[in-house]
């Protein structure tokens, strides 16, 4: 340790989405809070049904003040490494959104256009997310991986998936 | 003896054409996805449930002990091909052997790791045949009042004492009890935190959570903070195979790693990681070479690989034995077999006999196929690695779809994906652990349940928890785990100012 020890007068910056965060936890103790006591107690019971929830409840409005305070006097997360990511690039928050927006119109519409369709524009988002531009190919790929799947699950395994569109074809 | 009349009759379980084929899929299908960048064993097991769907239990869970152990192998083939751990127990693995990969000595580090895995794999599943009934009888005694403290240290071992942050451990895992609570209460009928929807009165089912905080936070977290350019893949020419010094100097590390892992597995202690950094530490200390360690020794990756293999055979003991899974995996499996309607616990060897020993008989069976796998088809399942990511990362948000969709045929399932695959990638950026959350969310309906019988019992003395000798015991060391680490960090720190 060559640095000297940091003096109370400066305090390290408090950091916003830590503290949003926080408080988000806190808030959703209380809330559950609130619902437990909505809970009736139940009847010839020694413990009814709502004991627990209330524990956890407490539990978790307490740790999430907790993090508050330490958040407060300073405390920041560092964001995880996992393989494949670089954390001194800028963070990127474009490509989780078309991830995301690709997962609910694909899910949207598997019941009515099928599971193959509903898929492919889930697997096409995902690689557009990761920077693949090559459209064609990524659209082949797309339908190759949803219909290998469908078909291995349902004619193999016995699973039910939608066949929406391709009803009759498959 | 009366263990190996048992196993004998799970070997001739296990030993029929069809159960074997299931193994084959089950070790080959584990392998394959668990060398997939990204995916540990947790989330292999996971992923893969759906396969199994319709399968009958015996054979269903013949095949989940081959995806078990073939997601081991094929994480430790990732971690020294790619130097991408895919869990934090193969941290080590990455770390060691990859530096013998980048050395030219990829085939020995992948063979040590193979082997290594074998034999530990075997002596612990030895260790886990002739533990696991006697366990089981003393379980049986157990009263609900000590199975809510034995639930409660496994609570606070694997959320606060190893983690790095106690506190935000803990808050995962009162997270994962709040996602637990939802749905029906079973003993008073009562529905909690429904809000009204009819597809949340049977509660979250577990798979969403797992896969959603897992798979869907993961794609998210990486799409978030792309590495660019390639990812720098080691080639491998030919099978994996050792020298004759590699072996000499493989085999103490293989056996001590084994001694060190299966204790540790078995244990609530917060999975394998402890054990391979000791197996590691202790491997440099006895080493002739320390000098090597860090720049590619063999024992490096021989002693924690075992370390780790010993590990996942250990979690399987408290699991079945007592229904009490030690790391996110055993998790996975615990609720496998509650989605067949079974209880692990030490009525489960009475009940289902010939589907435990069957289950046993079949990891021995595994570890052999593994090992046949492994070595000669080493550059296929490297191969694997050059997928590139776009298309990786597709793939595994399709077949996340395909697990979670296939549980209810729901599309409202899928929307609480999405949203547990938000809240899993929040807690990669704020550094909130997963593991703690996956138990909570499948060991607190559990707790509950153990409390309540133990409060009715007790004709509602809460006095219970502190009197009844076993359970006071436990509490105690529940109370340890909390605060000792605390002390000891306390102490450090004052002694550095």
């Amino acid at each position: 340790m060559t640095q000297p020890p940091p003096t109370p007068s400066t305090r390290p910056p408090i950091s916003v989405p830590d503290l949003l965060v926080a408080l988000a936890l806190t808030a959703l103790g209380a809330a559950l809070f609130l619902g437990s006591r909505e809970i009736p107690f139940g009847i010839n019971a020694v413990v009814g049904p709502r004991v627990f929830p209330l524990i956890v409840s407490v539990g978790l409005t307490v740790l999430g003040l907790l993090l508050t305070v330490s958040v407060l006097r300073g405390d920041r997360a560092e964001p995880a490494a996992e393989e494949d990511t670089d954390l001194t690039v800028p963070v990127n928050l474009a490509s989780p959104g078309i991830i995301l927006g690709g997962f609910v119109l694909g899910a949207a519409v598997l019941t009515t256009a099928g599971f193959v369709i509903g898929t492919a524009i889930m697997y096409f988002s995902v690689a557009w997310a990761f920077g693949e531009r090559r459209v064609g190919l990524m659209a082949g790929v797309a339908l190759a991986v949803a219909l290998v799947t469908y078909v291995a699950f349902t004619r193999g395994l016995g699973l039910n998936l939608p066949p929406g569109v391709l009803k009759g074809v498959l | 003896m009366e263990a190996l009349t048992s196993l004998l009759a799970g070997f001739e379980t296990a030993l029929t054409p069809i159960n074997l084929l299931w193994a084959l899929i089950g070790v080959t299908l584990g392998t394959l996805v668990g060398v997939l960048p990204g995916i540990g064993p947790a989330l292999t097991v996971a992923l893969l449930l759906p396969v199994t769907a319709k399968l009958p239990a015996v054979s269903a869970f013949i095949m989940f002990a081959g995806i078990y152990y073939g997601g081991m192998f094929g994480g430790s083939t990732t971690s020294i091909l790619l130097n991408t751990p895919g869990e934090s127990a193969s941290i080590i693995t990455a770390l060691e052997g990859n530096k013998m990969a980048r050395k030219g000595r990829a085939a020995a580090a992948l063979a040590t790791a193979a082997i290594g895995s074998f034999i530990a794999g075997t002596i612990g599943t030895l260790l886990l045949t002739f533990a696991a009934p006697a366990i089981a009888e003393i379980a049986v005694q157990i009263t609900p009042s000590a199975k809510f403290a034995l639930i409660m240290l496994a609570f606070v071992t694997i959320s606060a004492t190893f983690g790095g942050s106690p506190l935000r451990g803990l808050l995962s895992l009162f997270m994962g009890l709040a996602i637990g609570l939802v749905g029906t209460d079973l003993q008073s009928g009562q529905a909690r935190f429904a809000l009204g929807r009819p597809e949340l009165l049977d509660g979250i089912d577990f798979i969403t959570v797992v896969i959603g905080l897992f798979a869907i936070g993961e794609t998210l977290y990486v799409a978030s903070r792309l590495r660019k350019g390639k990812s720098d893949v080691i080639k491998l020419e030919g099978g994996a195979t050792m020298s004759k010094q590699d072996w000499r100097r493989s085999w103490g590390p293989w056996l001590r790693g084994t001694a060190l892992g299966f204790p540790f597995g078995a244990i609530p202690a917060g999975g394998a990681e402890i054990p391979t950094f000791l197996s590691y530490t202790l491997e440099k200390r006895l080493s002739k070479h320390p000098e090597e360690f860090g720049h590619g020794a063999i024992e490096g990756v021989a002693g924690p690989e075992a370390a780790n293999n010993a590990s996942a055979a250990g979690v399987l003991v408290p699991l079945l034995t007592l229904g009490l899974p030690t790391s996110a995996t055993a998790a996975i499996l615990l609720a496998a077999f509650q989605q067949y309607g079974l209880q692990p616990g030490p009525l489960l060897f009475l009940t289902n006999g010939e589907l435990v020993w069957g289950l046993i008989a079949s990891l021995y069976i595994g570890n052999v196929m593994l090992l046949a796998l492994n070595l000669p088809l080493a550059p296929v399942w490297a191969r694997l690695l050059l997928i590139p990511r776009p298309f990786l990362y597709a793939g595994i948000l399709v077949f996340s779809t395909v697990g979670v969709y296939s549980l209810n045929n729901s599309v409202f399932d899928l929307g609480l994906l999405a949203l547990f695959g938000v809240i899993g990638y929040g807690m990669r950026r704020f550094d909130f652990p997963v593991t703690p959350a996956i138990i909570g969310v499948v060991l607190g309906p559990t707790a509950e349940a153990q409390f309540r019988t133990a409060l009715q019992q007790s004709n509602g003395d809460f006095s219970i928890f502190v009197r009844q000798p076993l359970t006071a015991f436990l509490m105690l060391c529940v109370l340890a785990a909390l605060l000792v680490p605390q002390v000891l960090k306390y102490r450090a720190s004052r002694r550095a100012a």
